[in-house]
């Protein structure tokens, strides 16, 4: 084999080129810290990770989800909370005039309680999350109620849909509660349902019952509308019983996609991330072999027989 | 035989010696020449001419040859490789061109702009009358289009630079083609007057390495120091002639861009083989390689088959999601409202873009026009993104995990055809470590001969003046 001056060139060039190669890839992936960056440094890993970094992102966004629906069922928690307290009002009133009273002033005054009461009972149902009205179901661009009758504005069964939204992949969550299953003891399907009082009519029959300073109160109907205003109680118990399972089911999800999330994200890393000890020593070790080829290849240049001629 | 005839061997030896010493400069001269071979002075002794006393004397030294160092086996298997290297370098740096728009290790590109999209379509779920929610859909939607048309702009731009690259090659092409037929009469002229045409041969030698990097030629060496330069037709099982003797065929290209046609004339101008992108019968059934077969491959088959991958997925995301988009009722009861615009043929991902309809108050959240607060259409759609859907025909992959898989696959080829070319370089490297050892210059070689003859001059030289005192005694014995 003869050495030439080409050759050695050559060799040199080649030699010089794959060892900057080796480098640069190293340098590479100190400065980005990443093992892969780009699809062809390892397809198949980089088909994974981009599998990993979607599931990620629909994880993130059912973290959104589950945001903006804990938003919604706190607000349906608060509205549900104040009537537990109205029909506890309710109640309490309606137990103290139980018998009917003969004072007329009393009885005005009862009557003019339970009207109130039955007000704030459709406010608390017209609550509203920006223009949405969240008892409203699936026409929540109108109030569910009105005062001046007791019918429900908003979709009725059986389209009265409760909002739905995915929270998981695969699994949904129901976040509002329709006004009809709430105040009117709408049963008819699909579920849930919470009972089958209309709270409505009840507050207007004891404000007959009760009657005013003019009207004397009706025992009978006082007695009905007491139990029916127990039965309402329950009912409204019920929803919230409901919503905070709700609650706690968004809380669940919430804790299983962060376990997941970091599941995923673990692996990613395990993936992804390099280990800079082991490319510090890779590189170093690269480095002495580039500074030795390229002081060997200054040294061998040097020979020649003209130096000596 | 007298003193003259020592002292022409003398004369005759220095003539030698500077002629070898000629060569060596050359040699030396050339030590940096691509495809120079370095030539060799074969030294003979003269003819036997007188007999001295029934002994004969050879008549000095004279050159039989200057040849040049040169290994045929070694040329053919260089013009092979250098074919095979040229194609796959071209295919390599392409993909490597087009890779960074289907990188999403660092940055997002279009896969991310999926799921953006849909989960933009899950945030319209949480309110699915609200202005923001709505907006917010479209403005990903349009996110999505722009990733399609830039990932679809990029392949197609990389396809005209393909088609553009033709004109120029095929000049070069042709060039090469005209040298080699005029360094073979060259050749064949000097071979008939008994000449030995060293640099000549070695040009051409290095022009067929230049052409076989072109396109995948393979050449024969006639009798006459003529070589005939050929490609290989695989269907018709011909050779078809690009060099036969001292004539040369040419490529010529027409046709329009981006789908130009390259034409193969024979020496005699006939038209043997020609591609033509739009018929079934291209030049692909002479497939040996070189940057020419790359170019058009790439042209024709490879980009193109990720064009229609991206396509697909284009195709099948503005299907599904019309199919239950139009379905659904906007806030207003209004139905039957695209959300994409429909397209029907191939450049589904160029032209993906939003209905004209669609504003954010005609998106279809809604299932029933009685219910306008109602998500379940939105939620619907939201949930595609989960959903085998891909590709339109028969879906077996979701779009994310489709695109996914279509970049892994990418990948595959960019990092295959990156290992085949370190391949092919470490091969070509070797071949030329080969002919650099067996043809190459070596200078300290070149010195040593320099220093051999130099010396042999001197004695040549002494040889006469020793003759001539020789000389001198003579003519002193008769004063």
């Amino acid at each position: 084999m003869r050495v030439t001056q080409n050759s050695i060139a050559s060799n040199t060039i080649y030699n010089l080129q794959q060892g900057r190669i080796k480098l640069d890839a190293l340098q590479e992936s100190i400065a980005t810290q990443q093992k892969v960056n780009r699809p062809s440094d390892d397809p198949t890993s980089s088909g994974v990770l981009m599998d990993i970094g979607d599931r990620l992102k629909a994880l993130d966004q059912y973290a959104t989800s589950i945001t903006k629906a804990n938003t919604w069922v706190s607000f349906t928690n608060t509205a549900l909370t104040g009537m537990t307290d109205i029909m506890a009002q309710a109640k309490k009133l309606v137990s103290s005039i139980s018998s009917g009273t003969s004072d007329p002033s009393i009885r005005q005054s009862a009557h003019d309680q339970l009207v109130d009461l039955k007000k704030q009972m459709v406010d608390m149902a017209n609550t509203q999350i920006g223009d949405q009205y969240i008892f409203s179901g699936g026409k929540s661009n109108v109030p569910p109620f009105t005062n001046t009758d007791n019918a429900y504005a908003g979709a009725a069964d059986p389209n009265s849909t409760q909002l739905t939204i995915e929270i998981a992949r695969g699994t949904d969550q129901a976040v509002s509660i329709t006004g009809d299953r709430l105040l009117l003891g709408s049963v008819t399907a699909p579920p849930p349902s919470y009972g089958e009082t209309n709270i409505l009519e009840t507050f207007d029959n004891l404000i007959t019952a009760v009657g005013d300073r003019n009207i004397a109160s009706n025992a009978t109907d006082l007695a009905q509308g007491a139990t029916d205003l127990q039965a309402g109680f329950v009912q409204i118990t019920n929803a919230v019983g409901d919503n905070i399972t709700r609650m706690t089911r968004l809380d669940t999800i919430s804790t299983l996609n962060d376990t997941n999330k970091n599941m995923l994200q673990s692996m990613l890393d395990k993936i992804q991330n390099v280990d800079l000890a082991q490319l510090g020593v890779e590189l170093s070790s690269q480095t002495t072999a580039y500074q030795a080829s390229l002081s060997t290849t200054a040294k061998i240049s040097q020979l020649s027989l003209l130096n000596y001629l | 035989m007298g003193l003259n005839t020592a002292m022409d061997i003398g004369r005759n030896a220095l003539m030698i010696f500077q002629t070898a010493n000629e060569v060596t400069s050359q040699n030396i001269a050339n030590v940096n020449t691509p495809g120079y071979s370095r030539q060799k002075v074969v030294l003979e002794s003269g003819p036997t001419s007188t007999a001295v006393k029934g002994y004969p004397l050879e008549s000095g030294v004279r050159i039989a040859n200057v040849e040049r160092v040169y290994d045929g086996l070694l040329q053919q298997q260089m013009v092979s490789s250098g074919s095979t290297q040229s194609y796959d370098t071209t295919k390599s740096q392409v993909l490597q061109q087009i890779e960074p728009s289907f990188n999403e290790t660092n940055t997002d590109g279009l896969g991310a702009a999926v799921s953006k999209f849909f989960a933009s379509w899950q945030d319209l779920t949480t309110n699915p009358a609200g202005y923001f929610e709505r907006q917010a859909v479209i403005s990903r939607a349009q996110g999505l289009a722009d990733n399609f048309h830039s990932v679809s702009q990029t392949l197609t731009n990389t396809i005209s630079a393909q088609d553009a690259a033709l004109a120029p090659l095929t000049n070069s092409i042709n060039i090469n083609l005209q040298g080699i037929a005029r360094l073979n009469a060259e050749i064949k002229n000097t071979d008939m007057l008994n000449g030995n045409d060293n640099g000549s041969r070695d040009q051409r030698d290095q022009l067929i390495r230049d052409l076989s990097q072109q396109m995948g030629v393979k050449f024969t060496d006639n009798r006459d120091g003529t070589t005939d330069v050929y490609v290989y037709d695989s269907v018709s099982n011909t050779n078809i002639y690009l060099v036969q003797g001292t004539v040369s065929g040419s490529l010529t290209t027409g046709g329009t861009p981006p789908a130009s046609t390259v034409t193969i004339n024979d020496p005699a101008g006939t038209v043997l083989l020609s591609v033509d992108p739009k018929a079934t019968t291209p030049l692909y059934s002479a497939p040996d390689g070189g940057q020419l077969w790359g170019t058009l491959q790439l042209r024709d088959k490879i980009i193109p088959g990720y064009l229609t991958q991206i396509d697909t997925l284009a195709e099948s995301i503005s299907t599904s999601v019309n199919a239950l988009h139009s379905a659904g009722f906007s806030p207003t009861g209004a139905t039957g409202q695209d959300f994409f615009a429909t397209w029907a043929g191939t450049g589904a991902a160029a032209n993906f873009k939003l209905d004209l309809g669609l504003t954010s108050s005609t998106i279809a959240a809604s299932s029933s026009d009685q219910l306008p607060g109602d998500n379940s259409n939105a939620l619907k759609i939201a949930k595609l993104a989960n959903g085998q859907t891909t590709p339109a025909a028969t879906p077996t992959a979701t779009f994310s995990s489709f695109y996914s898989s279509f970049v892994s696959s990418f990948g595959m080829d960019v990092q295959s055809s990156k290992a085949i070319v370190a391949q092919d370089d470490a091969y070509m490297k070797q071949l030329t470590a080969l002919r650099d050892s067996n043809s190459g210059v070596s200078l300290d070689e070149e010195l040593t001969n320099l220093l051999k003859y130099q010396r042999s001059y001197q004695a040549s030289a002494k040889v006469i003046t020793t003759v001539s005192d020789m000389l001198d005694i003579t003519l002193a014995m008769i004063r």
